[in-house]
């Protein structure tokens, strides 16, 4: 196989050369403290920065998830067809920062068998990428919806969809900071905040059925409208997934808090 | 299975058989979920071994001093049968006096004194009564460095039996411990070569072979990998998982990836205040390795002790 120049491409080994120098945690998460419990010891400096780098990297991975939900919705309302270009064009960030997320995880469980807290904080983070890079493309397909339907009048002032994004955004807010306390009890609250998010869609799905039938016209928006609810959706329900990745970081149980 | 263990008139049992199978056949596999709930086992329950089974050994408040210096104080845990506990902890903890006072071989050095009781089958190892050659035979072990004896494959396997009067066929003992050993078809057709001659890793073997030829029904391991290469070490970890159907194996071990790859239960000591060895954590090895209860265990299976 050839290198393919149009194939963004991490290397393992590369892991760690200096992938953090611009990257500070956002969303003011930021943490002096190891995620890892365990606490720096000299005896494992090189490891508990590898440690500190990756929980860095995920949360400034889903500071940038969560600006991306609220200006793809904020594109929409404002009908700015290049406010929501700008949020596609920045889902490539959000994918490269997992990419090296993977790689550096890779490389560390390669070269410092991690064992009980520390193999599950390594698990869970790479979970938690994950998951945060499918929640940046549904933002980034919530914002190629702003942008088809930016030429047109707004249908019903898109009945319930800020609310929602707002909710998911907060929803996301939340589930990191309980990520960084490493806090279950947390995790379970947001978990459960989710039922609200899921309530939002059903509404807005039953409303704007309403509208279609009502007037044609409405049909194309109403669409769009429906597709960014059900992308937004499946954030809130990515968003359990992680509240699920700190209940196991936490304790070591494996649960299913969206059953 | 065994009789008394006081001193025998008569080793030889007559029977001449080879070493046969212990009468539990329940298999000892940990389980590779580590999710839990309420009603499943916690750890320390000692799950995965029939909990009606005879632990194989059993020690109660042990204490062994070296002069007036105390070692070990007051260790007291069961040993499951028919699986492989290690005992971990760092230099100094007393992983190794308390291998040695399982099979009496503290007795060997002066000045060394032993409180508590070590039960074998309900009885006390450390009974007056009670013969610590017998004990050794029952009880046998292999150490750090292999030690065969400068004498031919065949001798060094043969020896056990031989001191012990076995008259049965020989030649079947020590091809069935080889077997056992999983040196047979490296060395079947240079048996009568010196058991010096081996590599590293098969000299380990042939000293398994060795202690196995006479019977044992638990064998002790001191480091027993940490002179080979990975090779002959992950070699050595297969052995043992297969030894364990037929016996008991208790290993000390400075490897934790050892300790987490091939041991069914997990030992933690850590060397106390007053210099003695304690427990810390004894668990099954899944649950020290993947979610230990002590802070302390954390800390030293995750490299951030001391």
């Amino acid at each position: 196989m050839t290198d393919d120049q149009t194939t963004p491409k991490t290397r393992v080994a590369d892991a760690f050369a200096g992938v953090l120098d611009d990257i500070e945690p956002g969303l003011g998460l930021s943490d002096p403290r190891p995620i890892a419990v365990g606490a720096r010891h000299p005896h494992r400096e090189t490891f508990d920065r590898e440690l500190q780098e990756v929980k860095d990297s995920v949360l400034r991975m889903g500071s940038l998830v969560e600006e991306a939900i609220r200006a793809a919705i904020d594109s929409l309302v404002r009908h700015d067809a290049d406010a929501a270009t700008a949020v596609i064009v920045a889902d490539a960030g959000i994918n490269e920062v997992q990419r090296k997320v993977a790689a550096m995880i890779t490389a560390t469980i390669a070269t410092q068998a991690p064992v009980a807290r520390d193999l599950r904080f390594l698990l869970t983070l790479d979970h938690v990428a994950y998951e945060l890079e499918r929640m940046g493309d549904h933002a980034a397909s919530v914002a190629k919806q702003a942008r088809k339907m930016a030429p047109y009048p707004p249908l019903k002032g898109y009945v319930d969809l800020p609310r929602m994004s707002e909710a998911v955004a907060q929803l996301v807010h939340g589930v990191l900071r309980a990520l960084v306390d490493i806090d279950h009890v947390r995790a379970r609250e947001v978990a459960a905040m989710d039922d609200e998010v899921d309530a939002l869609y059903h509404r807005i799905f039953d409303d704007v059925l309403e509208l279609m039938r009502q007037d044609p016209a409405n049909v194309d928006r109403g669409a769009r409208i429906l597709f960014a609810a059900y992308y937004l959706e499946r954030i809130g329900d990515r968003s359990t997934n992680i509240a699920e990745d700190v209940v196991f970081l936490a304790t070591g149980d494996i649960e299913d808090l969206n059953p | 299975m065994p009789s008394t263990l006081t001193a025998p008139t008569d080793r030889d049992d007559g029977s001449g058989s080879l070493p046969t199978a212990p009468p539990t056949s329940a298999t000892r596999g940990v389980a590779l979920r580590i999710e839990r709930t309420a009603a499943e086992p916690l750890p320390g329950d000692a799950a995965g071994t029939d909990p009606d089974a005879e632990p194989a050994v059993d020690l109660r408040g042990v204490s062994v001093y070296y002069g007036s210096f105390r070692a070990v104080k007051d260790i007291s845990f069961e040993v499951p049968p028919n699986a492989i506990t290690s005992l971990i902890g760092p230099s100094g903890s007393g992983k190794s006096t308390l291998l040695r006072a399982i099979n009496r071989m503290n007795d060997l050095i002066p000045g060394t004194r032993f409180e508590g009781e070590v039960l074998y089958h309900g009885e006390n190892l450390y009974a007056d009564t009670v013969d610590p050659v017998e004990v050794r035979r029952r009880i046998g072990m292999v150490f750090q460095k292999a030690n065969p004896f400068p004498k031919s494959i065949y001798d060094n396997v043969a020896f056990g039996p031989r001191i012990n009067g076995f008259r049965g066929k020989l030649d079947e003992v020590v091809e069935g411990s080889l077997r056992r050993a999983a040196l047979w078809d490296e060395v079947k057709d240079k048996l009568r070569q010196s058991g010096l001659a081996l590599s590293g890793g098969q000299q380990q073997r042939l000293c398994i072979a060795r202690a196995i030829a006479v019977q044992p029904e638990i064998i002790l391991m001191d480091e027993p990998a940490s002179a080979l290469d990975p090779r002959s070490t992950l070699q050595i970890e297969e052995l043992m998982s297969e030894l364990k159907k037929n016996y008991t194996i208790i290993i000390v071990t400075h490897n934790m990836q050892q300790a987490a790859r091939a041991s069914d239960f997990t030992v933690f000591l850590n060397m106390g205040e007053d210099r003695a060895g304690y427990i810390v954590e004894h668990a099954r090895t899944i649950d020290i390795f993947t979610n230990p209860k002590n802070q302390l265990t954390e800390d030293y299976v995750s490299g951030r002790f001391g």
